[in-house]
């Protein structure tokens, strides 16, 4: 009840895999940093942003996911040094922090 | 699950075949030279560190910025000047009080979310050398088991590649490398992993590398092998370790023994000490020989000077926290149930006493440096866990702490902060562990571990206005 389509759809296809999707969570991630004003994430609001979406997504499949956009280049990591955000490549960060 | 077995048999290092320079170029200057050097930048406060009484970082700096001044321009892959200008800058931030690095990027290695640490100059125009100046911290070997063949062999790259300037060891026990530029980092990369056989550590949200003490290499009173878990935990959270998805840092650290030379229970997240649940080994002839002063007490570390003649019972049995021992009819006697792990005795004579033989760890949560909230000691959680080979029993465990903290934890909290925001009551159920007196630090520390009904064999009755009759509000 109240459930938008799209999460029952990824829920049905996550009993059905038996596994979060991960195309559809890679999705979620870019829509969320995409559409966010800010251009650094913390992995925590990444997480929770794509459960909205793909409710059934764990923790584990989603680091899995933005690791695979790392690799492929969609999304970078930032790093204080003490503490590590991820951002979309080419949106609002360059190699230098100003 | 089986332990982690590496591929490849490590490689042994043999600086002789991998050297950069040769000893002309690592001794190019004389004392002379170095007397008279001058830097390129006024740094009179930084001069006056190098008058005190201890050896100086300025010192060392400015040999190597003389050092790097006569190497030949195609013997460094970045700026002749880094070193001075590292010291031209410090000199800036004496005279304004403020820090002139700004730190924090996006520099890394492929594929990895840490180990590197970006840190530029907020005057590069001043000091265009160290406009980019970035870390690297490479993941120590366990206990810091490496022979110089080794060290010279990093040292020589870092000096092609980099500024040349070291910090050996960091606080999580990596060799802190200062001062390269981003060209730089997946060359530095490509020789630690491919030619010197050894990893990156850890920085940002991520495990940061695993540090352990001396363990049973070379220590008798290590209850467990701690460069073993140490190197198999490594290997087993290497997503953890370079792929940041925590709320903030987490560090492991292994003691072997209640000594703590490695300090888990002040500077880790998850601190394991090894220890043991039968008694303290008593050897009664040896405890003679130490009163008769046959051996010399605490294996000699103090025998700079004269104490006098041992005494049992004013350098042992007095200083016992829990006088928990006591020495009667020639018999040293200890009430095992009462002895708090201080290692006292046992460091004391070390040739009577011994820990026990049933060994395992404590594991204790929470420790942190004063960031955020003010600094915290290490909770004692889990007051003995055997500690043997393949660890499934301490990964599970360490999983469940993750899985909470992964859950609970707001962004930037330690793990050692969530637990004080939960409460130690809240925290224990979680982890499906019964509180233990062992868990107090002190007593009355914490009234709150309230007992629940079904806690309590045949339970309570509570008549809430019954008690009102007699309590008025």
């Amino acid at each position: 009840m109240g459930t938008d389509l799209p999460a029952i759809s990824a829920g049905l296809s996550l009993y059905l895999k038996g596994d979060a999707n991960m195309d559809e969570i890679k999705k979620a991630i870019v829509e969320f940093a995409e559409s966010s004003k800010k251009t650094k994430f913390y992995f925590k609001d990444i997480e929770k942003a794509v459960q909205k979406v793909v409710p059934d997504a764990k923790m584990r499949d989603i680091k899995k996911a933005c690791t695979a956009l790392i690799n492929d280049g969609t999304l970078i990591y930032f790093s204080t040094g003490s503490s590590t955000m991820y951002g979309l490549k080419g949106r609002g960060m360059t190699e230098d922090p100003e | 699950m089986a332990l982690f077995e590496p591929k490849n048999e490590q490689k042994e290092i043999k600086y002789a075949e991998m050297r950069i320079y040769s000893d002309e170029e690592l001794n190019n200057y004389t004392e002379e030279e170095l007397k008279n050097f001058k830097i390129k930048h006024d740094i009179p406060d930084l001069e006056e560190l190098e008058k005190g009484p201890w050896p100086s970082f300025v010192s060392d700096a400015k040999q190597g910025a003389l050092h790097r001044r006569k190497l030949a321009d195609d013997r460094m892959l970045i700026d002749r000047d880094v070193i001075e200008d590292m010291l031209g800058q410090l000199q800036v931030s004496f005279d304004d009080g403020e820090t002139h690095w700004k730190h924090g990027g996006i520099v890394g290695v492929f594929g990895y979310g840490g180990g590197v640490i970006g840190r530029y100059s907020d005057l590069p125009e001043k000091y265009p050398s160290i406009a980019h100046f970035h870390t690297v911290r490479v993941n120590q070997p366990a206990s810091k088991f490496y022979n110089s063949d080794f060290l010279r062999t990093v040292c020589d790259m870092w000096e092609y590649r980099g500024s040349g300037m070291m910090n050996l060891h960091g606080s999580t026990g990596d060799l802190v490398l200062l001062g390269t530029t981003t060209e730089q980092l997946e060359p530095i990369f490509f020789e630690l992993t491919h030619e010197l056989g050894q990893d990156i550590g850890g920085s940002g949200s991520n495990l940061r590398t695993p540090s352990c003490c001396i363990g049973k290499a070379r220590c008798e009173f290590a209850c467990y092998d701690t460069q073993d878990l140490c190197y198999e935990l490594t290997q087993y959270y290497q997503d953890e370790l370079h792929r940041p998805a925590f709320p903030y840092k987490f560090k492991f650290k292994f003691d072997g023994c209640p000594n703590g030379c490695v300090a888990s229970i002040a500077r880790s997240d998850m601190s394991f000490i090894g220890t043991w649940r039968d008694d303290i080994r008593i050897d009664q002839d040896a405890v003679k020989g130490y009163i008769a002063g046959d051996f010399i007490p605490n294996a000699g570390a103090h025998a700079g000077r004269d104490w006098g003649k041992f005494d049992l019972q004013k350098e042992v049995l007095d200083l016992c926290p829990s006088k928990c021992m006591k020495y009667e009819d020639g018999v040293l006697t200890i009430d095992n149930a009462e002895c708090v792990r201080c290692m006292h005795c046992i460091n004391t004579m070390p040739r009577a006493l011994k820990p026990g033989t049933d060994t395992g760890v404590s594991i204790l949560l929470g420790a942190k440096a004063p960031i955020l909230e003010g600094a915290q000691m290490a909770t004692l959680i889990v007051p003995f866990m055997k500690a043997e080979a393949p660890y499934d029993n301490i990964k599970e465990f360490i999983e469940k702490v993750w899985e909470f903290w992964m859950e609970e934890g707001k962004n930037r909290e330690r793990l050692g902060e969530l637990m004080q925001r939960f409460g130690l009551p809240k925290f224990l159920e979680i982890m499906e562990l019964p509180p233990a007196p062992h868990m107090v630090k002190t007593p009355r520390e914490n009234p709150y571990v309230l007992w629940k009904e079904e806690d309590v064999p045949g339970g309570w009755t509570r008549d809430i206005k019954e008690y009102r009759t007699r309590h008025k509000r």
